[in-house]
């Protein structure tokens, strides 16, 4: 019988431990995840069902730790050329059961990239913060607080807007940060987090870049809340909440990494967030084809099982051949942020422009074909226990974050065409 | 801004009448609704059920159809669906779920009272429920559905979920795993429209306390939270020969193309509020960081103006089918495929666009169109499983050739 795994990867780069994370997390998966997922949802609030399964795979099987060089406890994957590819099959593999799961788990390594990467690794700030991460079998959860009441998407929008609308400001004073702001809907908040990488302003109101500053922030430090999680329309093991730094002093060596880098290195984290976006879709949209195989073969309609019908197959081919290519172009897609001496560099605005293109297509296909198939399985595409409605709720989010679609489309025509106004 | 007065519809078309009622419920679901979903979400006890009350019972959408001799008010002229559309978009506005129950029992009323058709015994014995009792009633269907065994007996390609036979004077009406269309914990009829072997097919109501009931726990689904339903894990119920409403596809036809017309004017309410809350936005909202307010900027403005442009489509395509109800003999006649196959693809058309319209306007709020407190994301939820109730697009394709094409085999 024809599965997930017939869809095409390109072989030619998987990453080497492909094979052992692919098992550990498939198994990961259906022992951990799949038998509650369906209770998610009136979870949100608690996490008293989606906690453990974090616990072992962040905390006890130590995926936590993978960024973080191996002299520190970790698994070095900061430095490899294939942390993109290693982490989209990862994705891929948590998102069949739980997108959510698989956004808490990505958006816990954005603070990280700021730090952990070539050519600007922060010794110092990692050596901070390893033990954190490395010296516990509990899981521990970080957040990149971007999004503020006035809008998320200006801030991503470096290029134009250039960081004038940042409201959370660095005032330095002495050997400190004073850290004053609003921060909305980070993942991994609503109390999760131990540690944030917040963006602030050194200027307020200033278009220079080298005003944009990411700075570290621990959870405990005097002066910062985090509210109560949000309630959403899907996506409850994400959590979300407001919040508030007041008068929050860190050492100026909390700084990511620099005047006019924090800014420049802020592409990094948008380019590996929306290939990361695609392998969540990729994932969810295998899970689906397997509901929808089971549901097809099930059901009949004049006479024969659901999928002999030639208007039906019509679609059932939409969303395999929408897997198969969303896929391969995900995959390509991680290779292009691994491969900095063939693809150039990660943060480069025209390799940001390309991954949001293939990322709001991604998306926008998805919610094509997964709506039609919902409505295919009538009442039971509606039904949680088919899943499929679940898939549709939570990946809604994944094409308004990270930037909503307009801001992908106003980056890639702002690359593809070399607009000067948009 | 108030979606019903800038959206275009045919106002002339409905009678004084049909505009009073809108605004009375428009007040009412402001009142009972609007203001009380922030705190009281999408509670089913607390909210829901008791402005379901206030709309069929108090306000009397429940009795309108019914014969005056009956207890009911009479409007059962075909004209009355210019009533059902104005009726439902302004319950939808406020809650889609609410509307989808409503046009339940305002379908099952038309297709019973309207004037010079069959089923006089039903509506003689079934009148006293809706109009004599003393809460609202709920209405529910049992409709063919893709069946998982061989051999079910089919209508237009899916299997019956119900079957009857006679006896004696009663009918027995047996079936099992059975998905309702709606509130199958809480349905006081189930109208079941069953495979008769050898014969016609029988529509059949079956009032929800006959024994022979056997109703599943509540399912869990994405959207509707208004209907609560449940699969019926077995019927085997005996109800008395006078309910059967009718026998054939005519009455089939003409249940469901009332049906449609519910659902297409629901898809037309959700459409109303989904404007509403996005010109909110568009107003107040600033992007670029440059006082460029949302709804000026050429990219945002555009998306907004293709929302604007597709409620109004379905606002009067909803219209368009009040209007081919109310006078159908313009159209094939009250039962007759053509109409049917009209309210089809006009119910499939509005909740198809309900959908992407509601999807971009997400797009356009972002996280704010996900977050359950801006309200938007519930119409979004309800539109998707309303369209999924109405049936496979697909299939639906199927209905249309089988209409404008004559298709042999189909
Ligand atoms: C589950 C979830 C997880 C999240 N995780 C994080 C996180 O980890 N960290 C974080 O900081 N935030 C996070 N967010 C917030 C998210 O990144 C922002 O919501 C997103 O960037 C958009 O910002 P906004 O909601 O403020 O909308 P806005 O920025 O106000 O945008 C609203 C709409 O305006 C339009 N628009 C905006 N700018 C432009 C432009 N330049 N050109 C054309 N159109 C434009 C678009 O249509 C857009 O959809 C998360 C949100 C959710 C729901």
């Amino acid at each position: 019988m024809r599965d997930i795994d017939d869809f095409t990867r390109p072989l030619e780069y998987i990453s080497p431990m492909d094979g052992l994370l692919g098992s550990i997390f498939r198994e990961w998966v259906e022992k951990e995840v799949l038998p509650y997922r369906r209770q998610f949802d009136e979870d949100y609030r608690d996490h008293h069902l989606i906690h453990p399964p974090f616990k072992k795979l962040l905390g006890e099987y130590g995926l936590q730790r993978m960024i973080f060089p191996e002299d520190l406890g970790g698994w070095g994957m900061g430095r490899s050329n294939y942390m993109c590819v290693a982490a989209f099959r990862m994705f891929e593999e948590i998102a069949r059961a739980d997108s959510g799961m698989a956004l808490a788990f990505g958006a816990l390594f954005w603070p990280f990239l700021f730090i952990a990467l070539e050519p600007h690794e922060n010794r110092r700030l990692l050596e901070e913060f390893a033990p954190m991460f490395c010296e516990t079998t509990e899981p521990v959860f970080a957040a990149l607080c971007m999004t503020e009441p006035q809008g998320g998407s200006d801030i991503e929008n470096v290029e134009i807007v250039k960081g004038t609308t940042i409201q959370t400001t660095a005032v330095r004073d002495g050997d400190e940060w004073v850290i004053n702001g609003h921060k909305l809907w980070p993942s991994n908040t609503g109390g999760l987090a131990k540690l944030m990488a917040v963006v602030c302003t050194t200027n307020p109101g200033s278009d220079d870049p080298r005003d944009i500053a990411v700075i570290f922030v621990k959870d405990d430090m005097p002066g910062v809340t985090q509210g109560p999680p949000y309630e959403k329309a899907g996506m409850a093991a994400d959590m979300n909440s407001d919040i508030w730094f007041e008068n929050v002093r860190v050492p100026l060596w909390y700084r990511a990494i620099g005047p006019g880098d924090d800014a420049k290195y802020f592409g990094e984290v948008m380019a590996t967030g929306n290939m990361g976006i695609i392998a969540w879709i990729s994932g969810a949209m295998m899970n689906i084809y397997e509901r929808l195989t089971d549901y097809v073969n099930r059901k009949r309609y004049r006479g024969k099982p659901l999928k002999e019908d030639d208007g039906v197959a019509g679609l059932l081919a939409d969303f395999a051949a929408n897997i198969e290519n969303i896929r391969i172009v995900g995959y390509q897609c991680a290779r292009m942020c691994d491969r900095h001496d063939l693809y150039g560099p990660l943060w480069h605005p025209g390799l940001v422009a390309k991954m949001r293109a293939q990322r709001y297509l991604a998306m926008d296909r998805f919610i094509d074909v997964t709506g039609r198939v919902m409505n295919l399985m009538e009442a039971y595409g509606t039904d949680r226990d088919w899943d499929v409605e679940k898939h549709w709720r939570d990946l809604k989010i994944l094409q308004l974050v990270e930037g909503s679609k307009q801001l992908c489309q106003i980056e890639v025509a702002r690359w593809f065409y070399e607009c000067e106004t948009l | 801004m108030n979606g019903s007065e800038i959206i275009p519809f045919p106002r002339n078309r409905l009678d004084k009448a049909d505009l009073d009622l809108a605004s009375t419920l428009q007040a009412m679901v402001e009142k009972e609704i609007v203001e009380k979903r922030l705190e009281l979400k999408e509670d089913h006890q607390g909210l829901l059920a008791p402005s379901f009350a206030k709309i069929m019972w108090e306000i009397g959408l429940q009795k309108m159809f019914w014969p005056e001799e009956h207890g009911g008010e009479g409007h059962n002229s075909p004209a009355a669906a210019y009533t059902v559309a104005a009726a439902l978009e302004q319950i939808a506005r406020a809650d889609v779920g609410l509307a989808f129950l409503a046009a339940h029992s305002l379908a099952l009323q038309a297709s019973l009272t309207l004037d010079g058709q069959g089923g006089e015994e039903a509506c003689a014995a079934f009148a006293p429920l809706f109009c004599s009792g003393d809460r609202p009633l709920v209405v529910s269907f049992i409709l063919p559905a893709f069946a998982e065994e061989e051999g079910v007996p089919e209508w237009r390609g899916k299997g019956f979920q119900a079957r009857a036979k006679k006896e004696g004077d009663a009918w027995r009406v047996s079936g099992k795993n059975i998905r309702p269309t709606c509130s199958g914990l809480d349905a006081d009829l189930f109208g079941a429209w069953c495979a008769v072997e050898g014969e016609e097919p029988a529509f059949i109501l079956i009032p929800g306390d006959t024994p022979g009931i056997a109703r599943g726990k509540e399912l869990k689904k994405t959207g509707l939270a208004a209907s609560r339903n449940a699969d019926l894990a077995s019927l085997e119920a005996k109800v008395p020969g006078t309910n059967c409403a009718w026998r054939g596809d005519g009455g089939a036809f003409r249940l469901l193309s009332w049906y449609y017309l519910g659902l297409a004017a629901t898809a037309s309410g959700a459409l109303l509020a989904n404007y509403e809350i996005i010109r909110e936005w568009g107003d107040n909202r600033v992007i670029k960081g440059k006082d460029h307010i949302f709804k000026d900027n050429p990219l945002t403005a555009a998306l907004m103006g293709e929302v604007a442009k597709d409620t109004s489509v379905v606002r009067l395509l909803a219209y368009e089918l009040a209007s081919m109800l109310a006078e159908p003999d313009a159209f094939g006649g009250n039962g007759s495929q053509a109409l049917y196959t009209a309210a089809l693809m006009i119910a499939h058309q509005a909740c198809a666009s309900a959908e992407y319209v509601i999807n971009r306007t997400m797009e356009l709020m972002a996280s704010a169109g996900y977050a359950k407190e801006w309200q938007l994301e519930r119409y979004w939820r309800d539109v998707k499983a309303m369209q999924c109730h109405l049936g496979a697009y697909e299939l639906a394709k199927h209905d249309f050739a089988r209409w404008f094409y004559r298709t042999v085999t189909l």
